[in-house]
């Protein structure tokens, strides 16, 4: 119950929090995103699918490096809203994933091998224009013993040029994440953005820990 | 060598150009009165000599390759569709009608809506029947 009663809090609590995102899942109806994403903890990899253009339904799998923690489960993903302008768009997100939570290494628990249902929560909301970008998101997780934390990040970003369709697209970008339960708790890692037709692919270093930034997108 | 490199080079640059210096892009109109003109792909001067009907939406936040990705998709998937170019400078989904097929406006807003997209307005030719 006391654990519940986290997560809805730290769910509220990112709901307040200033607007703004990571990968966006939802793609247009029937269409199939492949998703990579490594950060300064974790590394998730993601195939959605997307019955209509508000939500998408996949597998997700995340591998947590600093806890040695695999999370496999089913994801839902809810663009709530979306607010469209004659230059800008704006976002809202919301998503849940459940599944089971393995230790898979040097172990948070006494037992390497302990599996635990998991549960996560997570809001993400985005500005963006052809040349500026806003986003934030927040999660919160249960994996039962092995771990219970939440996180929030915000990144915003500039792009030196305005690309027209097909051509590549720039940005330079710089992310600030809080995770409170780190060792570095708050992290900055600069990074920059590439878009090219139906592909994302961005690259960054964690300037807290020396970490890499890879993360990868394919709409199909 | 190096005179004659750039001269190859111009000329090869110059040939598409020249191949489209009698394409005159369709200028259309909207329900509103606005005036939108087709963009200049080759695919869409293709279709068009090959007699298909031109349309061009005003799109809504349309402001990166994923939007334009899934406009192209999305009218892509269908063979009353011609061709089919976002155009992310002027904020418009251009299409290109197979010959002899038709498209409502309504079915436009509705395919742009699946893709994740508003239709702000959408423009036709002033001499062929508005279907909106």
């Amino acid at each position: 119950m006391e654990r519940k009663a986290f997560i809805a809090v730290a769910i509220v609590a990112a709901l307040q929090a200033a607007p703004a995102a990571s990968a966006r899942p939802v793609s247009y109806a029937g269409g199939w995103t492949l998703i990579q994403e490594t950060d300064r903890q974790s590394t998730t990899g993601l195939i959605h699918y997307s019955p209509e253009a508000s939500f998408s339904v996949g597998a997700r799998a995340e591998w947590d490096r600093r806890d040695d923690v695999l999370f496999t489960g089913v994801q839902g993903t809810w663009l709530a809203k979306r607010w469209f302008g004659e230059a800008h768009q704006a976002n809202l997100y919301l998503w849940g994933a459940a599944g089971l939570a393995q230790d898979v290494g040097k172990g948070v628990s006494d037992s390497p091998s302990l599996t635990e249902p998991g549960v996560q929560l997570g809001i993400m909301t985005d500005w963006e224009t052809r040349r500026l970008f806003l986003s934030y998101r927040a999660s919160a997780r249960d994996f039962g013993k092995l771990d219970a934390s939440v996180m929030q990040a915000a990144r915003v970003g500039f792009a030196p040029y305005e690309g027209d369709t097909g051509d590549l697209h720039t940005w330079l970008m710089i992310e600030v994440d809080h995770r409170p339960d780190n060792l570095e708790p708050l992290g900055v890692t600069p990074l920059l953005r590439f878009f090219y037709g139906p592909a994302l692919f961005e690259a960054g270093w964690s300037l807290a820990d020396d970490q890499p930034l890879l993360n990868l997108q394919y709409r199909f | 060598m190096l005179r004659t490199l750039l001269l190859t080079s111009a000329l090869i640059l110059s040939i598409p150009a020249a191949a489209q210096s009698d394409y005159a892009a369709p200028v259309m109109i909207t329900a509103e009165g606005t005036i939108l003109t087709l963009a200049d792909t080759p695919d869409i001067a293709t279709a068009l000599s090959a007699g298909g009907e031109p349309i061009v939406a005003k799109v809504l936040g349309a402001v990166c390759d994923f939007c334009a990705t899934a406009m192209n998709k999305m009218f892509g998937r269908y063979d009353d569709v011609a061709a089919v170019y976002v155009d992310l400078d002027a904020k418009t989904l251009n299409l290109v009608l197979a010959p002899g097929a038709t498209m409502d406006d309504d079915r436009i807003r509705k395919l742009v809506k699946k893709a994740g997209y508003k239709v702000d307005s959408i423009a036709r030719s002033p001499d062929l029947p508005n279907a909106g």
